[in-house]
């Protein structure tokens, strides 16, 4: 053993740091945008590209992926390599790592306005960047491992195994729910179909929630908190327990997004059962960090950066309790499609995600830059207006969320449904999306006044871009003392074997589930009139799809009687079965769709879908002119019709090459009964494709 | 509609036990574990963070 000098590297944190700050920035900007097109649809500027369905994944995308996951890489590139006694594996693969996630972003800031969408929410990016995003995530895993084992500390402290398990399951999460069968360059199909694909999806996307929102920043908690307080975490045994229960339960409780739907009961309950279990590991996590401030709480009420960790904690406290009652399917049954959700989801985004990443950025960028922070005063002021924003952003959404989840449900004492029009429940709650859309403003007011202030204390100090340590190196072999042999000490020494391990126990919960779902056929019931798509119903199907319709609208009718007597009969498995993906959504801004073929004329369709305030006054849909103004391409029929029958649609060998012809006839048909509504289209424009999809949904197995 | 899926899986609940148990006895070995850990090594590990004092 002997003394080794060595130096960390400053400088791809800082850019990391960067990049968090002016993506927060956009993908917070794009939030706002579509909050205020939620009560002035007219703030789409006309234009598809920036409407609603299209940039709404753009703005999760930015803010989960290039906020947070930025966020998460700073964190993680500072504190490895401090825990670690060592500098990043390798500076050439931090800086592929930093640029390639970069143009990740990018390309997803190019394609989701275009409408080039998979659909499956928070995974909405076509195959080739899905592919990108594997690579660019295997050689964050090498940077971090190769990292790992020239390490010059023996044990591996917590924040280092969320990191490991943050690494292991969005490579899993990632992998598994992006089989796709590529149809060109930017368009495929998923392999799943119907109530497979959502199980799928929700198992990516409350995993996504659990592992690059929540365990990356509890293991940034774990290392930031005790620097910042300066003493050490309450309880490491705590740390330990809740990291092993946490991660162990977590990746059942996806179903708990499915309930009342089509997925079989038995797969909902488990759903309900872990995501119940799920409150006891995450409030260790917090209670774990608020206690760390024990004998401290005067230091909170002097320094801002604390208060951000106090409130990011709270929230997340708050989130996490919701979230298992939410779980509940009493409370779900009001709650699920509402603004409710968007509440829950944005006190943990806000909160917990938000208030951390700026407490480490105001605690790392005068420590980097060798200087003291500019101004206390602002982020004091930066303080308040975001914990204030956070309340004005919440509080009116969840009153929206009761009040119209309520409103639905309500029946008059004649047994009639009180508000038949989904639109009257809309008309109710537009002040409170006003309010909404007034606390989104203050918060990115708070991370503008940040960016001045981190601006300004860049400005004035002078970046440490490799900063001079020194530590022993590690004996080669390590001889165990007596009274050592405990399992954690020697796994804690073992970074491979903690990773298989990891692996292991995010898997059981996955394969449990999944299984069954897949294996036993009886376990999605077919029903023989649930017919393959025409050509021409598939192409309305993939412009629903780009138009991001999903975005507002369901196709999954529960088992309530307040829905079936608003929508029709309930949705059931076998009507999926060819749904390759699935298209239930998980927000109702708008009325549920899945018996919607037949409930209007083709020329209601048309005239809604031009200007949506003439069919239905008040409307806060935005006008779609341009699928009027566009041709439908149909040379990509031929391989939807081959992609499909690859994916196990029943369709004719050979039909692919006669698929145009009952296009162009269906089609025509369509514009000939428009003519009638004194409505002359040509048939071959995009919106007759999506009226003809429209007209099919949900009658399959309608009693005509 | 859910009763039909239970009829026509009729292992459904031995999966939702058995899912239960597995989690039960994965926590007894955490549990077991943290107990018989050495409360030196605890304290040198929760101080990891606070020794690299590189910074002033």
């Amino acid at each position: 053993m002997q003394l080794e000098k060595f130096n960390y590297d400053n400088k791809i944190v800082r850019d990391f740091g960067i990049a968090t700050v002016v993506w927060g920035i956009i993908g917070m900007t794009v939030g706002l945008l579509i909050a205020f097109q939620l009560f002035k649809p007219e703030m789409n500027m006309g234009n598809q590209y920036t409407t609603f369905g299209r940039i709404r994944p753009l703005h999760t995308n930015a803010v989960i992926f290039a906020f947070v996951g930025n966020g998460i890489f700073m964190g993680v590139y500072y504190s490895m390599q401090r825990l670690l006694k060592a500098r990043m594996f390798s500076d050439r693969l931090s800086k592929i790592h930093f640029w390639g996630w970069q143009l990740i972003i990018i390309s997803a800031v190019i394609t989701l306005p275009l409408g080039l969408t998979t659909s499956h929410e928070y995974a909405e990016l076509e195959w080739p960047i899905d592919i990108a995003i594997t690579l660019i995530w295997v050689v964050f895993g090498v940077n971090m491992f190769g990292t790992i084992v020239k390490r010059r500390e023996r044990h591996m402290y917590v924040a280092i195994w969320f990191y490991i398990a943050t690494f292991v399951t969005v490579a899993v999460l990632h992998i598994v729910n992006s089989f796709q069968l590529p149809v060109s360059a930017f368009k495929s199909y998923y392999l799943y179909a119907g109530v497979q694909d959502a199980l799928v999806q929700w198992w990516y996307g409350h995993n996504a929630v659990a592992f690059f929102l929540t365990t990356p920043y509890l293991g940034m908690m774990y290392y930031f908190l005790p620097k910042m307080a300066n003493r050490p975490v309450y309880s490491y045994k705590l740390s330990i327990l809740h990291f092993w229960s946490l991660i162990f339960i977590y990746i059942w409780a996806g179903p708990h997004h499915l309930l009342y739907t089509s997925l079989p009961g038995w797969a909902q309950s488990l759903g309900v059962v872990f995501s119940i279990m799920l409150i006891a590991p995450s409030w260790g996590g917090m209670i774990n960090g608020l206690l760390t401030l024990r004998g401290a709480w005067d230091k909170v009420r002097d320094d801002a950066i604390l208060k951000f960790m106090v409130v990011g904690l709270t929230a997340y406290g708050m989130a996490t309790f919701e979230g298992p009652m939410l779980a509940l399917k009493q409370i779900n049954a009001i709650a699920h499609y509402t603004d409710w959700i968007v509440a829950h989801v944005h006190v943990g985004a806000l909160g917990w995600n938000g208030f951390l990443t700026f407490a480490i950025l105001y605690w790392l960028v005068p420590r980097i830059y060798q200087t003291e922070i500019f101004s206390r005063k602002l982020m004091n002021f930066h303080f308040w207006i975001g914990t204030l924003g956070i309340l004005f952003y919440a509080i009116p959404l969840y009153l929206a969320g009761f009040a119209q989840g309520l409103m639905l449900k309500e029946f008059t004492p004649e047994g009639m449904l009180k508000y038949p029009a989904f639109l009257q429940t809309t008309l109710e709650i537009i002040p409170m999306h006003i309010f909404r859309a007034i606390g989104g403003t203050m918060y990115l007011t708070g991370v503008i006044v940040m960016t001045y202030n981190l601006v300004k204390t860049v400005a004035k100090g002078k970046l440490v871009a490799n900063e001079p340590a020194e530590a022993m190196s590690l004996a080669p072999v390590f001889v165990p003392q007596s009274g050592e042999k405990t399992w954690h000490r020697s796994l804690e020494r073992k970074p491979m074997m903690f990773m298989v391990l990891s692996i292991i126990v995010i898997l059981i919960g996955g394969m449990v589930e999944m299984m069954p779902t897949f294996m036993i056929s009886s376990n999605v019931p077919t029903i023989a009139s649930v017919k393959p798509y025409t050509p021409l119903e598939l192409h309305g199907r993939d412009l629903y799809i780009r138009e991001g319709c999903v975005n507002c609208h369901s196709q999954m009718i529960r088992p309530f009687r307040s829905e079936t007597e608003r929508y029709g009969e309930y949705s059931k498995a076998g009507e999926f079965v060819y749904d390759h993906p699935f298209l239930w959504g998980s927000k109702r801004t708008g009325p549920d769709l899945h018996r919607e073929g037949g409930k209007y004329s083709n020329a209601w369709h048309f005239n809604h879908m031009l200007d949506p305030t003439t069919m239905s006054p008040g409307s806060i849909m935005p006008p779609y002119p341009w699928l009027i103004d566009q041709k439908l391409d149909t040379t990509t029929t031929e391989s939807k019709i081959n992609a499909m029958r690859t994916l196990g649609v029943p369709y004719e060998e050979g039909y692919e090459k006669l698929a145009n012809n009952d296009l162009n006839a269906q089609a025509q048909s369509i514009a000939d009964n428009l003519v009638k509504d004194n409505i002359n289209i040509q048939s071959n424009r995009e919106i007759i494709a999506i009226i003809a999809y429209l007209q099919r949904l949900g009658t399959d197995i309608k009693v005509k | 509609m859910f009763k039909q899926f239970v009829q026509n899986f009729t292992d459904s609940r031995i999966y939702l036990i058995s899912s239960l148990w597995i989690f039960l006895i994965f926590f007894i070995l955490v549990a077991v574990m943290l107990y018989r850990m050495n409360k030196k090594h605890i304290e040198y590990m929760s101080n990891l963070p606070l020794n690299d004092d590189n910074e002033k």
